[in-house]
C-alpha cells in the first residue's frame, strides 16, 4: 500500500507537468472540466520524506527528482501552479544552456586538433613556432572578440528564444538602401558590460567565441614556416575583432545577408547553419589573402615554377589531430541549434549523423582520388578529405537528409584534392597544410550546397531568418535560396577577401610579414619564439626514403 | 596593381548586390551574382596573384 501511494504521487507529479506543458503549447484546453489543476490540487502532492531518504538512501532513484525538488517562490504558501510553470520554463532553458555550453567546450577542444594537424604538417625546425601560433590564437582571438568582436557580431541578434531571449542584445546599426533596411553591425556587448552581463548572453558569447577562434587558427596553417610572430599577433587581433564579426553579423546577427529572404524574396535569405561560410570560408579566404602576400617558403617552387614537396615531420600527429577535430565537430554542428529543447532542436541527432557521414565520404573520396591518380593512398590527404567533408556539411547540416550529406562530403573530398593541385601548380600559393583548400574552397562549397540540397523538412520554430517555412534548395524547388547563397559567396570572395587583404597589407607595411631568409632556413623556433620544440632531437634530412613521405604538399603532386 | 586587384574583388561583390536592385527575377539575380563572383576571382587570381607571382622569391634566386 505504501509503495502504491509512493508511485501514485510520482504519477500525479508527472501528469501535472505534462498537463501544464500541453496546456501551454495549446494542445489541450488550459481548463479541464474533469479535473482542473489548481494551487490547491498541487498541495495534495507530497514528496518523499527527508527522513526516509536519510535512512535508506535512494539507490533506485525513486525518491530523487520529485515534487520536493521543485523550487517554490514562497515556502509558506507551498507549491503553486506558477512555481510549476516557471520550473518547466527553466528546465527548457537549462537543457539548452547545458547543451550549448558543452558543445562550445567541444569546439574549444578543436584548437588542440588544429594545433596537431598544422604542427605535424610542418617541419620539425618550425614545430614550436607553429604550435605557439595555434596556442596563442585562443587568447588573442578571445581578447579581440571580448573587446569588439562579439558586440559587432551579435549586438543586435535578439530575440533568440532557445537561450531565453538574449534581450539585452537588441541594437543593430542599420542603414536604409533603396527602401530596404540593411543591418551592418551590432552595437551592444562591448566588454560584456552593462545589461549584457546576462546569463544567456554569456552562454552565447562562449559559444560564438570558440567559433571565431576556429577561424583565426585556419590562417596560421597556411602561413606557417615563414610568418613573423609579431605580424601573426596583430593579424589575428584584426581578424577576431573586425573581419570575422562583420561577416558573422551579416549572416547570423540579423545583418543584411540574413535578410535577403525578407527583403528580396530570396528563399530564407543567406543560410549558414553552423558556419561553412562564416567560420571556414572566412578563415580560408583570409588565409589566401595573407599567404599570397607572404609568398611561398624557400624551396617550395623551382625557378620554372614547378612545386617541390616539403613533407611534414609527424603524420601520426596529423591524423590524431584530424580525429580530435572530427570529435569537436559534434559540438560545432549539433551545437548550432543553440539548444536541445524546443524550436525543432530535437533535430540534433540528424545533424550529428549528417556530420559523421560527410566526414566519412570526404575522407573516402580524397583517399580514392589520390590512390587512383598517384598509385598510393595518401594519408595526409585522407585526413584533409575528412576535414573537407566536415567543413562542407557545416552549413547544410541542419537542413539536409543523410543521403545529401554523404554526397556533399564526397564532392568535398574530391574538391580538396583538385584545389590543392590548383594552388600548388597553377596559382602557386604555398599553403603548407592545405587550409585554403580545406576551409576556403570547401567552405564555399558548403554554402552553395545549402542552396542545392536543403530538403524543406526541417522546422526550427516555423521560420528561419524571419521567413516562414523551411529552408528549401534548388533540387527541392526553391531556386531563390541558391541565389541567396551565391550572394553570400560573392560577399566572401569580394568583401571578406578585400578586407583581409587590406588589413594584412597594412600589417605588412608597418610590421612586415615575413621572416628573413636566414631565419627561415635555420627554422623559426629559436629566432621567433626562443626555444626548439625538440631540443634533444638531431634535425637532419637525407636517406633513401626521407622526402618521399606524403604531406599536403605531396610528392605525388609535384610530379 | 594591388589596389586594382582588391578593388576588383570588392567590385565583384558590388555587382552581385546591384543585381538585387536591377532585376526582380530570380534567374537574373543569380546571373548577376555569378558574374560578381567571377569578377572577384579575376581580381584575386588574375591581378593580385599575378602581381605577387611576378615578384616571387623563387624567381629571384
Amino acid at each position: 500500500m505504501r509503495v502504491y501511494s509512493k508511485y501514485r504521487k510520482r504519477w500525479s507529479i508527472a501528469l501535472a507537468v505534462f498537463a501544464v506543458s500541453a496546456g501551454l503549447a495549446g494542445l489541450m484546453p488550459t481548463k479541464s472540466a474533469a479535473e482542473p489543476i489548481t494551487d490547491e490540487s498541487l498541495k495534495s502532492i507530497v514528496g518523499p520524506a527527508a527522513a526516509d531518504i536519510a535512512a535508506k538512501g535512494d539507490p533506485g532513484a525513486e525518491m530523487t527528482g520529485t515534487v520536493s525538488d521543485i523550487i517554490v517562490a514562497d515556502p509558506k504558501v507551498g507549491l503553486t501552479l506558477s512555481d510549476l510553470v516557471n520550473q518547466v520554463g527553466q528546465n527548457r532553458i537549462a537543457v539548452n544552456f547545458v547543451w550549448t555550453l558543452v558543445c562550445g567546450f567541444l569546439v574549444m577542444f578543436m584548437q588542440a586538433g588544429f594545433a596537431a594537424v598544422e604542427t605535424g604538417l610542418c617541419r620539425a625546425k618550425n614545430a614550436n613556432h607553429t604550435m605557439m601560433m595555434n596556442f596563442m590564437v585562443y587568447g588573442l582571438g578571445l581578447f579581440a572578440y571580448w573587446v569588439f568582436g562579439f558586440a559587432l557580431q551579435m549586438g543586435g541578434v535578439a530575440p533568440v528564444s532557445n537561450l531565453g531571449g538574449l534581450y539585452p542584445l537588441n541594437s543593430e546599426f542599420t542603414v536604409n538602401l533603396f527602401g530596404k533596411p540593411w543591418g551592418l553591425f551590432g552595437t551592444k556587448g562591448f566588454f560584456l558590460t552593462g545589461v549584457t552581463y546576462d546569463v544567456g548572453v554569456l552562454v552565447m558569447f562562449l559559444f560564438q567565441m570558440v567559433f571565431m577562434d576556429t577561424t583565426t587558427t585556419i590562417v596560421t596553417g597556411s602561413c606557417a614556416e615563414r610568418w613573423k610572430f609579431s605580424a601573426f599577433c596583430i593579424s589575428t587581433l584584426l581578424l577576431g575583432a573586425f573581419t570575422y564579426p562583420l561577416f558573422g553579423n551579416w549572416a547570423w546577427g540579423c545583418g543584411w545577408l540574413s535578410a535577403l529572404g525578407a527583403n528580396f524574396g530570396l528563399g530564407h535569405g543567406y543560410v549558414d547553419f553552423a558556419g561553412s561560410g562564416v567560420v571556414h570560408a572566412v578563415g580560408g579566404i583570409t588565409a589566401l589573402a595573407v599567404a599570397m602576400q607572404l609568398g611561398p617558403r624557400i624551396g617550395k617552387f623551382n625557378r620554372d615554377g614547378t612545386p617541390n614537396p616539403i613533407p611534414g615531420h609527424d603524420l601520426t600527429f596529423v591524423l590524431l589531430g584530424c580525429f580530435v577535430l572530427a570529435f569537436g565537430w559534434f559540438g560545432f554542428n549539433p551545437g548550432s541549434t543553440l539548444g536541445a529543447s524546443g524550436n525543432g532542436a530535437l533535430r540534433i541527432g540528424s545533424i550529428a549523423v549528417n556530420t559523421m557521414l560527410a566526414g566519412c565520404t570526404g575522407s573516402f573520396a580524397a583517399l580514392f582520388y589520390m590512390w587512383m591518380r598517384y598509385g598510393k593512398p595518401d594519408s595526409s590527404m585522407a585526413g584533409n578529405g575528412l576535414l573537407a567533408g566536415l567543413v562542407a556539411i557545416t552549413a547544410p547540416s541542419g537542413f539536409v537528409n543523410p543521403m545529401a550529406a554523404a554526397i556533399i562530403g564526397f564532392i568535398a573530398g574530391v574538391f580538396v584534392c583538385l584545389s590543392v593541385e590548383f594552388f600548388d601548380r597553377v596559382a602557386r600559393v604555398d599553403d603548407p597544410v592545405g587550409a585554403i583548400s580545406v576551409h576556403g574552397v570547401n567552405g564555399l562549397w558548403g554554402v552553395l550546397s545549402v542552396g542545392l540540397f536543403a530538403d524543406g523538412r526541417s522546422n526550427y520554430g516555423g521560420s528561419w531568418n524571419g521567413v516562414p517555412g523551411s529552408v528549401t534548395g534548388l533540387f527541392y524547388g526553391d531556386g531563390g535560396q541558391l541565389v541567396a547563397q551565391l550572394i553570400g559567396v560573392a560577399t566572401l570572395v569580394g568583401v571578406v577577401f578585400a578586407m583581409s587583404f587590406v588589413w594584412n597589407w597594412l600589417v605588412g607595411v608597418f610590421v612586415g610579414h615575413r621572416v628573413s631568409a636566414r631565419v627561415e632556413l635555420a627554422g623559426l623556433d629559436i629566432p621567433e619564439v626562443g626555444a626548439l620544440a625538440y631540443p634533444d632531437f638531431q634535425l637532419k634530412s637525407g636517406g633513401e626514403f626521407v622526402g618521399a613521405t606524403s604531406a599536403t604538399s605531396s610528392p605525388s603532386l609535384a610530379k | 596593381m594591388r589596389l586594382l586587384g582588391a578593388g576588383l574583388a570588392l567590385g565583384g561583390w558590388a555587382l552581385a548586390v546591384a543585381g538585387l536592385f536591377i532585376t526582380s527575377s530570380t534567374l537574373g539575380r543569380g546571373i548577376f551574382a555569378v558574374m560578381g563572383i567571377a569578377v572577384s576571382l579575376g581580381g584575386i587570381f588574375g591581378v593580385l596573384n599575378a602581381y605577387y607571382l611576378e615578384r616571387a622569391i623563387w624567381k629571384r634566386s
